[in-house]
């Protein structure tokens, strides 16, 4: 059978298969029966710096507003400083996480002001974080804040954190840049050590009865992964960063297509929260087949045999590619459609 | 390291002492007593220790019985035992408290010192209910202070493993319990160096114990039971003995001395007054005030009043005195003298018939201080005054001016005698804007930073929405013994401009005062803002002005209203009692203590807050003379009509806060009140309020009837009714049911009474097609909305609610909205889940509604002063409601009833005796049963034409039927109450009521936790929920009151949720009031305890609908009788898990925070809870029970 073990942030995983970013991860057993069946790493679920702010402020609003307010009760809920607001419980969280899987824990970070990602990013890293994720997650909303701004204040955040921390840190991306080659290049200047390819932003949906937003979230597809293959093409001949893939993956066959791109590691949580953690051992199984079925010796072998050094067609990575494919549209022969 | 000195109050202070000393603390939470109990809980939640090394075991029981049930057991099986109580709490521990001492047991239980209820409720201090535990053995021992309170409680816990005399250790409620002082702690080595270690081993040895076994609690004869009395008499002989031996050993380890009687005074005085609890304190300050002046007298500070020691109390007394007032702080009518005084007095007449004392001196007795009245020292020189007067009054009563028995002493109210370097301050501040918080960190930061002394009081109006409060904080070089209001105070700080319009602000303010007003205002139109009157006096006392807009600076810091940090700095700016830069520093650090814990953010803003405030404080200049041309307005709004005298005389004074102004004669002696006097007192404390959208409503009246206040009504009225509307009003045609077509509809807001809790607007279902965030009903600021709306709702009000289409409709949820509310406008929380069940109530039965009210949140916004909400319709009719106590309210109701049907019944005797005196139409038209409004009309109008009929007719029936013939109207009794009482404390007579077959309807406010004193568990109290007492989340099932009220078979009972179920809710009380027999109707109650914005109820109300939490159903025994299942389950399967109703509230959030495996844990099993419950009531709902017979 292939060998499937890979170097990821400088870290050494028996496996390329690692948990995502998920709320599966709010759960030790289920991580523990994910790692069991063959995952190689986990990242955690997201701490979001805002979420914290947001439930400390709601914490003052409706308890410590209550407090002193009325002769008979000098608040109504317990000691409200018996519990921690903060990182607190994500890193208890991760502490315990740590305690109960071999393989590396990643932290995932999501901050919204300059000390808030250090102090964290910190925390974390005390907490026993064998590297970090940051999740670089903003949705600009105001016409003023151009890209420019935002690539800089993402990158003085990076380089904050990536010089202030002793375990790697691994940037995840959203697919929105102009140049992600470049911005990826500049990551790697400011210190990190990996990149994943993309976050699944939030993508509310509309209620037409409500006439509101509807605030489901909707679990990933098939349909996302060639963004991310596309991507990991691009990026894996320019650039020396490790390279994760998030999104889309639900078989081996997928992972299989994001290691020949150039993906050191394909992270997946949809696949598993439909399935369940131990899940992870058939997409392992698949992609250790598709390996041995192709004579591949080990996934490192075939990693980035398609991306845009190496693929026989670069051109098929390439802009012009988009005009052929809506020729095809109209049924040029030897196009393959999966619709 | 136990630092030297430490700010807290006295309640902190003894329970520190209490629980070091003791092993089990068995508690039941009553105000002010509550925080002793809480204080201990939270101690051993987290494993803080005793003395002895090991963790209080605190345990919450059902009722104050039970709890001195369980301190009893403790006790009887060697375990050092304390617990905390006041008033009806102390009552109902009597019992054991007789038994306790009748068997030696060493025992300390601490009283904040509370009035009993009698003509009415109250909260506040006096010593009315240890004055009820006089007989029972107890040793009581009183204290002052904080200080004193820590010290003595010491003392007491030390002093009764000694000498084997349970003591009863108290202090005044409020004034001593709350008060934050400077304290001087005990440390644990402290402690133990004063505990008897041989009397510690007797009593563990007196346990009761299998190796060794006795009995106790026999059952006696006359042979020997007078005897077994008197063998315990020694011990009280020797009690006063051991305690001041105690004291003694206590001095060596700490420096302060204490005795059983305490002087104060000249040496060689001649005039004394004998007192005992914080008016002492007061006492103490105005006695040597005197002798500096020099007069001869001083004061008795008695410490122990029972067993009361002859001697050591003539030991105190100097010989020289002629003349000795005793007052007391309670009030036995009927009796020779109060309590105090007989024992002095008694004493006296001994020392004189013994020889020890060569004459008696003239004694009078004075009353004070009933519900922590205010004593002066004013008071307290006109009782020195009257005593060295030709004729002396013998019984008098100092701070209130009874004209009606002529008993009070005249003082003057102008003197203060505070020394100059005693720095005072009053803020005026709301419940919600931090005010208390900030000046209880000012406290501390100068009270433990600073070697001055400090002292802070703080009082809170009734009302648990935009209330009002007042903190009074002094610094000083020496202990602050001012147990009284400041009355010269050098910066008066108002943290709400609002305030301005309601009250008298300034006359607190002594000249050359410093005024700070937060106001969003600018500076330059400060002054200009001001009422005439606060200009005038702001004049008159050369008073310095200074502005802040608190508000914009916290909005801006992102703390929204809570101006705590703001106003805080600006106080150590202007009152400069230590230095600015180092002020700064302390509330940096105070800020990062207090909320640092749970994270930086609230720290990151207070921050911002305090760096940004003092650029935003300005001085205004005072001119010379008052400019404005407009004055205060009424504190009796226009809008709520024309005023009854009594209203005119008595509220109006109450509500401008001068009811201690109002003389004896101007209340009622029995405790009767008025009703309908909310709408009086327009307070106007929504920053928004809804405005309604005519063109997008669809008239689904889902605001009216989820509205906690009555503060959005709507109706239907014919359209001449529009004449004269102003042009503000607005209605349109109404569309919603066909059988009412031709009418108007409006909706209409009280603006002034409005809340801004956002419920209406929350709920409101129409949507603007173009601009979604419109609404039916829009939140918009109530500034720019406030006169219009005022005009458009007085028209509104004075709309027929009943429109003959109207009253000819079934009630369901929508019709049932637009009958008239006889429950508006009260002092409950913004977005409170209680009132709207209340509302509803008065508006299916309010003109034939009888209310018995359990103490509880229902019972403060129902009926504390100084406005009632329940009120009249234009018939004068509404709810009649009472309130007797806690503990009783089923059987109270029960008794109501039991009275309505003497009354109906006699009645009812009466007409059959008269029947030939009246058409058999008629007769029988009074006789018959019947229901709804036109039974009630045609049952009132035949009432009427019998009187008419009646009317000369000089027969002693015809004379007995005028008096009772009202009763022929049914009366509909509702007993009223929240889980606490019904799950817990009356639970025993709820279940005897139930057990009745009489028609008596209960409805359960159920918050799922002890609202009103603070959020302590109640066996309604959800598994998972953190609550008081239960901090780690409750891991045993709410208790099924439902399910037990089933078990009997003939109750209606019925679980409803009326914010998301509004139409199950009509239709279960519509079930309940037509069951012959009792019924319980059980109601989920959002509440601010349940740590969420209220806004969302109605959503968070349908997840515990949902997810099976709070299962809806009606179990109506009149179905078996059709041969159908009695229980009927109205909200099907669970469709969410219990974790996502769990997730929404901070109560099950916390838990999850501290131990997410435990909160796993409690999931699962509340997981599990619903499933079974689901599955039972599922089968019970297809059981099929043979119907009783019917024997009539």
């Amino acid at each position: 059978m292939a060998d499937l073990a890979t170097t990821w942030l400088g870290l050494s995983l028996p496996s390329p298969i690692v948990v995502s970013a998920s709320p599966l991860s709010r759960d030790v057993d289920a991580i523990a029966a994910a790692v069991e069946a063959g995952a190689g790493a986990v990242v955690m679920y997201s701490l979001f710096e805002e979420q914290l702010a947001h439930e400390q402020m709601a914490a003052h609003r409706y308890l410590d507003a209550r407090a002193d307010s009325d002769a008979e009760s000098r608040s109504f809920l317990p000691d409200v400083d018996v519990f921690s607001l903060d990182a607190e419980p994500y890193a208890q969280k991760l502490a315990a996480l740590r305690k109960r899987v071999s393989v590396p824990v990643v932290a995932s970070l999501n901050g919204t002001t300059p000390g808030g990602w250090t102090r964290y990013a910190k925390r974390l890293e005390d907490a026993g974080a064998s590297a970090l994720e940051l999740n670089l997650y903003e949705v600009v909303t105001s016409p003023d804040e151009d890209g420019a701004a935002l690539e800089k204040r993402q990158l003085d955040v990076v380089s904050a954190v990536a010089s202030a921390a002793l375990v790697p840190v691994t940037v995840k991306l959203s697919p929105w840049y102009s140049s992600v080659p470049a911005f990826v290049k500049r990551l790697a200047e400011a210190g990190a050590k990996g990149v994943t390819v993309f976050n699944r932003f939030y993508q509310p949906d509309v209620d037409l009865d409500a006439l509101d937003v509807d605030r489901h979230v909707i679990p990933s597809t098939f349909a996302e992964l060639p963004l991310r293959l596309h991507a990991l093409a691009l990026l894996s001949p320019t650039t020396r960063l490790s390279l994760g893939c998030t999104g889309g993956v639900h078989t081996g066959r997928d992972a299989a297509k994001a290691i020949l791109c150039g993906a050191h590691v394909v992270q997946v949580a949809s696949a598993l929260l439909v399935h369940g953690p131990g899940h992870v051992a058939v997409l392992r199984d698949q992609l250790a087949a598709w390996l041995d079925e192709k004579g591949y010796r080990s996934s490192a072998e075939a990693r980035g045999v398609l991306d845009l050094s190496s693929t026989p067609d670069p051109h098929a990575w390439e802009r012009l590619n988009y005009a052929r494919m809506l020729a095809s549209w109209h049924g040029t022969p030897g196009t393959r459609q999966r619709w | 390291m136990t630092p030297s000195h430490r700010t807290c109050d006295a309640n902190e202070a003894v329970a520190s002492v209490a629980y070091r000393l003791s092993e089990v603390i068995a508690i039941y939470p009553i105000t002010p007593a509550s925080p002793m109990g809480e204080h201990a809980d939270a101690w051993s939640a987290d494993a803080r220790p005793n003395v002895w090394g090991g963790v209080p075991d605190v345990v919450e029981m059902q009722s104050e019985g039970g709890a001195a049930g369980a301190v009893h057991g403790a006790l009887q099986s060697g375990a050092l035992t304390t617990t905390f109580t006041a008033s009806q709490g102390l009552l109902l521990m009597l019992p054991d408290l007789f038994k306790i001492a009748g068997e030696l047991t060493p025992f300390c239980l601490h009283v904040a010192a509370r009035a009993i209820a009698t003509h009415a409720l109250s909260i506040f201090g006096d010593h009315s209910d240890v004055m009820a535990a006089r007989s029972t053995g107890m040793a009581l021992l009183a204290s002052g202070s904080a200080q004193e309170a820590q010290d003595l409680a010491a003392i007491g816990h030390a002093a009764t493993l000694v000498a084997r005399v349970p003591v009863l250790h108290f202090f005044d409620g409020f004034r001593t319990s709350h008060e934050i002082t400077k304290v001087a702690p005990l440390d644990d080595d402290c402690l133990r160096a004063l505990l008897d270690e041989d009397a510690l081993r007797a009593h563990r040895a007196r346990a009761l114990d299998p190796d060794r076994p006795v009995l106790r609690g026999t059952s006696q004869n006359p042979d020997v039971f007078f005897q077994c009395r008197e063998a315990a008499e020694p011990y009280y002989q020797a009690f006063p003995g051991a305690l001041d031996r105690t004291m003694a050993r206590f001095a060596e380890l700490t420096g302060r001395r204490y005795r059983l009687f305490d002087y104060v005074g000249h040496p060689e005085a001649d005039r004394v007054l004998v007192l005992m609890g914080s008016a002492a304190e007061c006492a103490h300050e105005t006695v040597l005030h005197l002798v500096g002046r020099g007069e001869r007298v001083g004061v008795i500070k008695v410490r122990l009043f029972r067993p009361f020691s002859i001697a050591h109390f003539l030991a105190a007394l100097p010989a020289s005195v002629t003349h000795v007032s005793v007052l007391d702080r309670t009030k036995e009518p009927g009796a020779v003298a109060d309590p105090l005084f007989q024992e002095v007095a008694t004493a006296l007449l001994e020392a004189v018939a013994r020889g020890d004392r060569a004459a008696l001196p003239k004694l009078a007795g004075g009353r004070y201080g009933l519900a922590s009245k205010e004593l002066t020292p004013a008071m307290l020189i006109a009782a020195f005054d009257e005593m060295r007067s030709d004729a002396p009054r013998r019984r008098f009563t100092l701070g209130i001016r009874d004209d009606l028995s002529g008993s009070s002493l005249e003082h003057d109210g102008e003197l203060d005698i505070e020394p100059d370097d005693v720095t005072r301050a009053v803020f005026f501040g709301l419940g919600s804007d931090g005010t208390v918080s900030a000046n209880k960190a000012t406290i501390k930061i100068i009270g433990e930073e600073t070697p001055l002394f400090a002292q802070g009081h703080f009082e809170y109006d009734s009302r648990k929405s935009g209330s009002t409060t007042i903190s009074y904080l002094r610094f000083g070089p020496a202990p602050i013994r001012s147990t009284y209001r400041i009355r010269q105070a050098h910066l008066v700080a108002v943290h709400d401009p609002e305030m301005l319009e309601r009250r008298d602000v300034l006359t607190v303010a002594r000249p050359g005062a410093i005024f700070l007003l937060n106001t969003a205002i600018p500076v330059d139109q400060a002054w200009d803002s001001l009422p005439r009157e606060v200009q005038a006096q702001l004049v008159e006392k050369r008073c310095r002005l200074f502005v802040i807009d608190g508000y914009g600076v916290a909005e801006r810091a992102g703390l929204g209203r809570r101006i705590n940090t703001v106003m805080q700095i600006c106080f150590f700016a202007l009152a400069r009692v230590i230095p600015l830069d180092e002020a700064m520093a302390h509330v940096r650090a105070s800020i990062e203590e207090t909320w640092g814990r749970r994270g930086p953010e609230v720290v990151r803003r207070n921050v911002v807050a305090l760096e940004s405030a003092l650029a935003e404080l300005h001085e205004v200049p005072v001119p010379d003379h008052a400019t404005a041309v407009r004055v205060r307005p009424s504190a009796l709004s226009p809008q709520g009509g024309p005023a009854e005298p009594f209203v005119e005389r008595v509220t109006r004074l109450l509500l401008e806060g001068r009811g201690d102004e109002l003389p004896v004669s101007a209340f009622p002696p029995d405790g009767t009140w008025p009703t309908g006097t909310s709408r009086f007192e327009k307070r106007a404390i929504a920053r928004e309020i809804p405005i309604w959208q005519p063109d997008l409503c669809v008239q689904c009246n889902f605001c009216s009837m989820i509205c906690p206040h009555a503060a959005i009504q709507t109706k239907v009225f014919a359209p001449e009714a529009m004449e004269g509307a102003p042009a503000s009003f607005r209605a349109v045609p109404e569309r919603f049911d066909a059988a009412l077509s031709g009418l108007m509809y409006a909706v209409q807001v009280a603006p002034e009474d409005c809340t801004g809790c956002g419920l209406c607007v929350e709920v409101c279902p129409a949507k603007d097609k173009l601009k979604p965030k419109r609404k039916a009903l829009v939140s918009e600021p109530l500034a720019a909305h406030r006169d219009q709306e005022r005009d458009a709702f007085g028209f509104f009000e004075q709309i027929d609610p009943a429109a003959p289409q109207l009253v000819a409709l079934p009630i369901d949820k929508r019709t049932a909205a637009f009958r008239l509310p006889l429950f508006e406008f009260s002092g409950a929380c913004a977005g409170c889940g209680e009132t709207p069940y209340v509302r509803l109530l008065t508006q299916l039965f309010g003109d034939h509604l009888l209310v018995a009210n359990a103490t509880g949140c229902s019972s403060i916004y129902g009926g504390n002063l100084p406005t009632t909400p329940y009120t009249k319709d234009r018939h004068g009719r509404g709810p009649a409601w009472s309130n007797s106590l806690f503990e009783d309210n089923a059987e109270f109701g029960f008794g109501m009833r039991l009275g309505v049907d003497v009354r109906a019944h006699r009645a009812r005797e009466l007409v059959s005796r008269l029947s030939g005196k009246l058409p058999a139409e008629l007769v029988e038209g009074l006789l018959g049963a019947g229901e709804g409004d036109a039974f009630y009309a045609a049952r009132r109008s035949r009432v009427a034409e019998a009187l008419g009929l009646l009317a000369g007719d000089g027969s002693r029936e015809a004379d007995e039927l005028r008096e009772c013939v009202n009763a022929l109207v049914p009366r509909s009794v509702w007993i009223v109450g929240g889980d606490g009482w019904a799950y817990d404390i009356g639970y025993g007579g709820l279940d005897h009521v139930l057990a009745s077959h009489r028609k008596v309807n209960v409805l359960v406010l159920d918050t799922e936790v002890y609202s009103n004193t603070g959020g302590q568990q109640s066996k309604a109290t959800p598994l998972g929920a953190a609550a008081k007492f239960a901090t780690a989340g409750k891991a045993t099932r709410k208790k099924d009151l439902g399910l037990l009220a089933m078990s009997y078979g003939h109750v209606y009972v019925a679980q409803v949720g009326m914010q998301a179920r509004s139409a199950h809710t009509v239709q279960a009380l519509l079930e309940a009031e037509r069951h012959p027999g009792p019924s319980l109707v059980i109601a989920h109650s959002p509440c601010i305890a349940h740590g969420y914005d209220l806004a969302h109820s109605a959503s968070q109300q349908k997840r515990a609908i949902e997810c099976g939490v709070w299962p809806l159903y009606r179990f109506d025994p009149a179905r078996a009788q059709r041969g159908e299942a009695p229980l009927v389950l109205d909200s099907g399967k669970p469709r969410l898990d219990v974790s996502v109703y769990m997730e929404n509230e901070a109560r099950f959030r916390m838990v999850e925070l501290r131990s997410p495996e435990r909160y796993a844990m409690l999931v699962e099993a509340a997981r599990a809870g619903v499933l079974q419950r689901q599955s039972l009531y599922e089968q019970l709902a297809g059981i099929h029970v043979p119907a009783e017979k019917q024997n009539g």
